[in-house]
């Protein structure tokens, strides 16, 4: 009987062992070091027949951040001087556009632009018509999680830019910037890729 | 006769020791093509651990304004050749323009400069790793200033 009982437990055990090693060798491979992700500028003049491609690895962006100390920048962080706050609590209002569902929140019409601020699918997206400069667009998607950690520090008169980079490379590919001029386009993108092909 | 052979092959041993060592940091290229008749040509090719030699070997006046412009921008050059060193390949930029065209790369443990314009072609090419020991060399400069 108890022969039969302890070979019933190492008869489990193995079974067990068995299906351990099977979700390991499942979940192994999701549980690699993240890719390195990459920061890209670019920017097409077609009428000038010009381009300008930079590619920067986030993890040497990173680094380099909280190195530089300069005017404003200090260990990654810039500060932001309080008359340009105008006395916003910018912590509340990221609050509450956080918690609120998706929305447009702003829309401003005039002769000069159009100015619309909504958020969508876990992204603020910015979106502003330039009348003044023939038609000119900007686009900006920027993820919530870096808008977050743009604004988790300590001081409310600083933004932590290295806090936003680490965020960046943990959010999945993004287009984060997009003008376009009447002749020039610049795009700002977040992804795997080490080229911009 | 044998004797000789044995000096010789000694020597010889020397030689490509020391060529190894002063190689193993890597190889500096430069070239630069002046695109006009009888035109610039320089094609240079030097050990790489040579550049941090010559930087503790300048004469002090020649390097004070650049090892004082360097000293506190040290934080952030470190930074930026630990992250290249750590990254793989790959074109950190690229600018193009009617008759010119410049090309900044990370390739194979050195960073490759290329610069193509109607007047000349310059290509650049240092090891990381020199070019940091180089840049810590100058930066020490500054401290017996």
């Amino acid at each position: 009987m108890m022969r039969q009982t302890m070979r019933r437990r190492t008869q489990i055990a193995t079974a067990l062992s068995i299906l351990a090693a099977g979700m390991m060798a499942l979940v192994g491979p999701g549980m690699a070091a993240p890719a390195e992700k990459y920061l890209h500028v670019n920017v097409q003049d077609p009428t000038n027949d010009g381009s300008v491609n930079v590619n920067v690895p986030l993890s040497m962006a990173e680094k380099i951040l909280p190195a530089i100390n300069n005017h404003d920048l200090h260990e990654g962080r810039v500060s932001i001087h309080s008359a340009e706050m105008n006395g916003v609590d910018v912590r509340a209002l990221l609050d509450a556009v956080r918690t609120a569902p998706d929305n447009e929140f702003v829309t401003v019409k005039d002769k000069d632009s159009d100015v619309r601020v909504a958020k969508a699918n876990g992204n603020i997206i910015v979106h502003v018509i330039d009348k003044k400069n023939k038609q000119q667009t900007v686009d900006v998607t920027v993820p919530l999680k870096v808008v977050d950690a743009l604004f988790s520090t300590a001081k409310n008169d600083e933004l932590d830019v290295a806090a936003a980079l680490r965020a960046l490379s943990d959010a999945g590919d993004v287009l984060l910037v997009t003008v376009q001029g009447s002749t020039e386009k610049v795009r700002v993108w977040v992804d795997s890729r080490n080229t911009q092909d | 006769m044998i004797v000789v052979a044995k000096i010789a092959l000694g020597m010889a041993g020397v030689a490509v020791a020391g060529a190894g060592v002063l190689c193993s940091e890597g190889v500096v290229h430069v070239k630069v093509v002046e695109k006009q008749p009888r035109g610039l040509h320089i094609h240079l090719i030097a050990p790489a651990m040579l550049a941090p030699i010559a930087v503790q070997l300048a004469p002090q006046r020649a390097l004070s304004q650049a090892a004082r412009q360097i000293q506190p921008n040290m934080p952030a050059i470190r930074a930026a050749l630990e992250g290249l060193r750590d990254s793989g390949d790959l074109v950190l930029v690229d600018v193009k323009e009617p008759g010119q065209h410049v090309e900044v790369e990370k390739s194979g443990g050195s960073i490759v400069v290329d610069v193509d314009d109607a007047s000349e072609t310059v290509h650049v090419s240092a090891p990381i790793r020199a070019i940091s020991s180089t840049v810590e060399q100058l930066a020490g400069r500054s401290k017996s200033l």
